[in-house]
């Protein structure tokens, strides 16, 4: 079973890049797909348990392959002159070196690997939305080639790295040894280099490298937090996952090292002043930013530090991180309003939800670690999806620009509705997402700042993803939008993922009471969400004294009246040709209804075009990362400070 | 049970009379103000009569779900309201209303609609957050946001969340569309892009929007009546004279530009709400 | 009369749309929003916008371009709708109606409800015209 979730998609990976057969390939994929998903399905219902490997030595392999990956690295750096990626890749080596050869490390840590329902949690997000992803990939990986008319296909190279990726992501939430964490933290960082430079322009190598860089300062960062911990705890005990937040280690020295793996999180999960190498991961094809960059890769960032919760807890560097957490969420939700590009407005809005999700890891309490894994789930659905939806719309228009995305909804209506519900689950309740955020602003009063940034985040939200809909639905008035063709490989998966926003969204009550609570109880105990009767959710305060009510979310009521407020009048209201009339532009249309021109000066014929806000020169790139990085920077600074000066 | 439905009965039927009226007297103080007559007082309901009897054209099919959306939300935020619930999912629900009253602006290819929406935002950009702090504020002194808890309490709001409420006057200011912070759409005479949001409304969704403001000024004076809960019936002429005190300031203000709104309104509202919150989490500590 | 009917005299909204006018007319038209007429206490507003009126005051002589305009208007503004032709020039040109640009008064373009006949206008007048306009509407479906 372990066995399915970590080796099976790395023996399908290998299976990929030996089939050529477009049929052949899409089959073993959409297999390892289905199998995945009933196996973390068939994990869930067995509960939590712990599991060590035998037989073989694993520890052996797994450092075999910690240092093959560092070689690459360095082999990279020459090969592109890169300094960085090949400085970091040594910063990482020689600690690693030093550690296995001169220190003569043993390590045995039992148990190997722990699955408890946080796990749980997160293999189900890997393996269904990433399973789906990597269905979808199938047709998208054939028509951008078919758009780019390559000669030699590369679609097995990539669906080979795609589907590797997910027994690495199994791997990362069940590890407990730290140095095996390791391991697979490096085997995502290495796909995610392989998934973003797949088209190998010079853009997309440079990106690359860029992640590859970022990402491997976190990677020094782990193993200098693994020397240490192994150095002052003495011995393999130190390496166990468990032990650091159970709290039998010395309470008061193992801050640093967590601040440090907590550095390493906030690397991978792309916070400010590190978003530049997710910004640039856009380049890639569209299964790429939607598996490693949203749903799932940068979720190993906020597990890590979500799981080091209980470690950190009631210290500053727990007040820290949950500035560091809000900080982004307020800057990158501000440079979300002036981006084009659909997928960097989706990159820039991902980048802010993983800083919700780690400020609420910061805060520390029961509601918001409750919070935090709400929102882990619910945005890997949602985002999901949305870049899914890019994706579908880049290849109906062949553009990525928001402004050529202008009038979708009558070129593709049935895309444009699927988007549309994607990005409305994004801010709006009753939808997961905002549940997840309500209960965030309930639970944030302990680090007020944080409360009042998440405040400013979130009516920020409303602005980029009110402004991008609002373009999609913009069309000269016609009656008739006859629907486009989608191919099932993206149709499958954009309304499976539709539909869980919904199930997932309606049911939460019941799936928090006898699932995610669990779930939160692993990290931090004491429960404050209620599921009553109606599908209420009741957040009480956790005084000793009295357990007061906090808020009331009535679940399936708000969902009840969404579909009475929106769907009804959709389907009940009709249109007929004679009542339908010209928009007001003064009278100086050309021609009938749907006629895009007017007539300006000395009647001259001129196309009518609008354009949207974007804010640039308050928000742009150029006015806001001077002081927006400045800031990030001290706060991780301050972040890593609080490691050190033990409080 | 048998009360939440009359109480839903009666936020139904009753609200929208009540801020009908009010928008009457809306019109009648501003015609007194400017030397002249004015309407009659229930001159909104003959407007809206006369909208629901016009013909029924459309530019868009999706200008329905929007407008239904902006009305069916908001009568939801006043049920929140008048049943006691959770305040900050009722800003939540409240911002809903607002998205879809911007959708409803982009729902066409409209020159003024299109500017409209994007003022609209502005505005929502302008006041969503001293509504958010709102919520927080009434968390910090209270311990809870729950509307119902306000109730229980001895002391009115008013004497601890005072800057809170300066702020919240600026969002009923941009709230009821009254210079200078008519900026997306704004009532009877004063036009900058045609109509702005409702540009491309006319007939029965016309009057729906009109019938959710109705909806809505009962909401934001509710919001405000909050502030001196005990007896209710000092809020609620706390209430009625910010609801003057907005007429007055319409009358002798120009109408601004978004940018400038936006500025003042996170900066004055923001250091109001911030230093707010930030005294109460200081001289309580946290609950 | 019916409440849809009584509201319909009630709360009259205003297009005001000048086709080529000197602009006497139009400046008579805004005198009667103003404190000295008044016409707001009979419910009239100036709407900008077509789709939110219900009488057109149009004023001033029919030409070439403004046909388009005037007709694009026209049916723009959802029924019932009635049309006031205010001044002369909007009833039948007046002193243009030899230009080779003007195609006549504003009834070659629309059908015309009320003509009120003036150069320029009194106030008192548009609004007599209005209160005769506003008896037809009320007939309406």
């Amino acid at each position: 079973m372990m066995a399915i979730a970590i080796l099976l998609p790395v023996a399908a990976g290998f299976l990929i890049l030996a089939v050529r057969n477009y049929y052949a390939r899409a089959a073993v994929v959409v297999l390892t797909a289905l199998i995945l998903i009933a196996n973390s399905v068939f994990f869930a219902l067995q509960g939590p348990f712990t599991y060590t490997p035998g037989g073989f030595n694993w520890g052996l392999l797994i450092t075999f392959l910690d240092f093959a990956i560092l070689i690459f690295y360095i082999y990279i750096g020459f090969s592109l002159r890169n300094w960085l990626v090949l400085i970091f890749a040594l910063t990482q080596l020689i600690p690693l070196a030093y550690f296995e050869f001169v220190m003569k490390a043993h390590i045995e840590v039992t148990p190997a690997f722990v699955i408890d329902h946080l796990a749980l949690v997160m293999t189900l997000v890997i393996s269904i939305i990433g399973s789906l992803i990597c269905i979808y990939a199938i047709r998208y990986m054939y028509d951008h080639e078919h758009h780019l008319h390559l000669e030699k296909s590369k679609q097995s190279r990539f669906l080979f790295w795609l589907v590797l990726f997910l027994g690495a992501m199994n791997g990362l939430v069940f590890a407990n040894n730290l140095v095996w964490l390791y391991f697979f933290w490096e085997v995502t960082t290495l796909c995610c280099y392989q998934l973003i430079s797949h088209d190998k322009t010079e853009i997309a190598i440079k990106n690359a490298a860029r992640a590859l860089w970022m990402n491997a300062t976190g990677g020094t960062a782990f193993i200098c937090a693994i020397i240490y911990l192994y150095i002052t705890q003495g011995g393999a005990a130190a390496l166990s996952m468990q032990n650091i937040i159970g709290g039998t280690l010395q309470g008061s020295l193992i801050l640093l090292p967590v601040a440090l793996l907590c550095y390493t999180g906030c690397t991978k999960a792309a916070q400010m002043p590190f978003q530049t190498w997710l910004l640039g991961a856009m380049v890639a094809p569209t299964p790429v930013s939607a598996l490693l960059h949203s749903s799932t890769m940068v979720k190993a960032g906020v597990y890590l530090v979500l799981r080091l919760a209980p470690a950190f807890a009631g210290t500053y560097l727990s007040t820290t991180i949950a500035m560091v957490g809000a900080f982004t969420f307020f800057a990158t939700s501000a440079l979300a309003i002036s981006q084009t590009t659909g997928k960097r407005v989706l990159a820039y809005s991902t980048i802010a939800n993983l800083g919700l999700i780690i400020a609420c890891a910061g805060i520390n309490t029961p509601l918001a670690i409750a919070a935090a894994i709400l929102l882990i789930i619910f945005h890997a659905i949602s985002k999901g999806l949305l870049f899914l939806c890019a994706g579908t719309i880049e290849h109906q228009i062949w553009s990525r620009e928001i402004e050529d995305m202008e009038g979708l909804a009558e070129k593709a209506p049935l895309t444009t509705l699927i988007t549309a519900i994607g990005i409305l689950s994004m801010f709006l309740p009753p939808f997961g997402m905002l549940l997840g955020k309500w209960i965030a602003l309930e639970a944030a009063y302990m680090v007020p700042l944080a409360a009042v940034f998440f405040v400013l985040a979130s009516t920020l939200t409303i602005v980029f993803w009110t402004k991008w809909l609002g373009r999609l639905l913009q069309v000269l008035p016609k009656l008739r939008w006859p629907m486009e063709k989608l191919s099932s490989s993206y149709a499958v998966p954009l309304w499976t993922l539709l539909i869980g926003i919904f199930v997932v969204g309606v049911g939460i009550g019941p799936i928090y009471q006898n699932f995610l609570l669990a779930a939160t109880n692993n990290v931090v105990s004491g429960n404050q969400i209620i599921s009553l009767g109606l599908n209420n959710l009741v957040l009480t305060s956790s005084s000793i004294l009295q357990t007061e009510i906090l808020g009331v979310f009535p679940v399936w009521p708000l969902y009840l009246i969404l579909l009475v407020a929106l769907l009804l009048p959709l389907l009940l209201i009709g249109l007929k040709p004679t009542e339908l009339r010209q928009v007001y532009m003064c009278g100086e249309q050309v021609g009938g209804t749907d006629t895009d021109e007017w007539l300006a000066e000395a009647d001259k014929k001129t196309k009518f075009v609008l354009g949207g806000y974007y804010f640039q020169d308050t928000l742009g790139e150029k006015r806001v990362y001077p002081w927006a990085n400045t800031v990030a920077i001290l706060l991780l600074a301050i972040m890593i400070g609080c490691g050190v000066i033990v409080i | 049970m048998i009360k939440q439905f009359i109480i839903v009965i009666v936020t139904l039927v009753v609200a929208p009379i009540i801020g009908g009226l009010l928008f009457g007297i809306d019109r009648k103080i501003t015609a007194r103000l400017q030397g002249r007559y004015g309407p009659p007082i229930i001159q909104p309901f003959y407007d809206f009569f006369k909208l629901l009897g016009k013909e029924h054209i459309a530019v868009s099919k999706l200008q329905f779900v929007w407008i239904y959306g902006y009305l069916v939300f908001m009568i939801v935020s006043l049920l929140f309201l008048f049943m006691k619930s959770d305040f900050l999912l009722l800003v939540f629900l409240l911002g809903f209303a607002g998205v879809s009253l911007v959708l409803g602006g982009f729902s066409t290819k409209s020159p003024y609609a299109h500017f409209g929406a994007n003022r609209e935002l502005l505005q929502i950009l302008a006041y969503e957050p001293v509504l958010l702090l709102v919520a927080i504020g009434i968390y910090a002194q209270n311990g809870s946001f729950l509307i119902s808890e306000i109730f229980k309490q001895d002391k009115p709001l008013l004497f601890s969340l005072w800057p809170l409420f300066l702020a919240v006057l600026y969002v009923l200011t941009i709230k009821m569309r009254k210079s200078p912070f008519d900026i997306a759409t704004s009532h009877h005479g004063h036009q900058e892009i045609v109509k702005g949001v409702t540009t491309e409304y006319s007939g029965p969704y016309f009057a729906l929007f009109h019938l959710a403001e109705w909806y809505e000024i009962v909401l934001l004076l509710g919001i405000i009546a909050l502030f001196w809960a005990n007896p209710l019936w000092v809020g609620i002429l706390i209430a009625l004279a910010a609801f003057i005190l907005e007429l007055l300031i319409d009358n002798i203000a120009a109408r601004m530009t978004a940018s400038w709104m936006v500025r003042l309104s996170w900066s004055v509202g923001l250091i109001l709400g911030i230093a707010n919150i930030a005294y109460i989490y200081y001289s309580k500590g946290v609950s | 009369m019916g409440l849809i009917q009584t509201s319909r005299v009630k709360s009259p909204w205003i297009l005001h749309f000048d086709n080529s006018s000197c602009n006497g007319c139009d400046i008579e038209i805004l005198a009667c929003l103003t404190p000295l007429y008044d016409v707001e206490r009979f419910g009239m507003v100036n709407m900008g916008n077509p789709k939110h009126a219900d009488i057109l005051l149009i004023t001033g002589p029919v030409n070439r371009r403004t046909a388009r305009v005037l007709k694009n208007l026209y049916e723009q503004v959802p029924d019932p709708k009635v049309v006031v032709a205010v001044g002369t020039c909007a009833s039948t040109a007046g002193v243009f109606h030899n230009c080779y640009n003007v195609l006549g008064g504003v009834d070659k373009v629309i059908p015309v409800d009320v003509y009120v006949p003036g150069c320029s206008v009194r106030p008192e007048a548009i609004i007599d015209g209005v209160v005769l306009a506003l008896q037809k509407l009320a007939t309406m479906r």
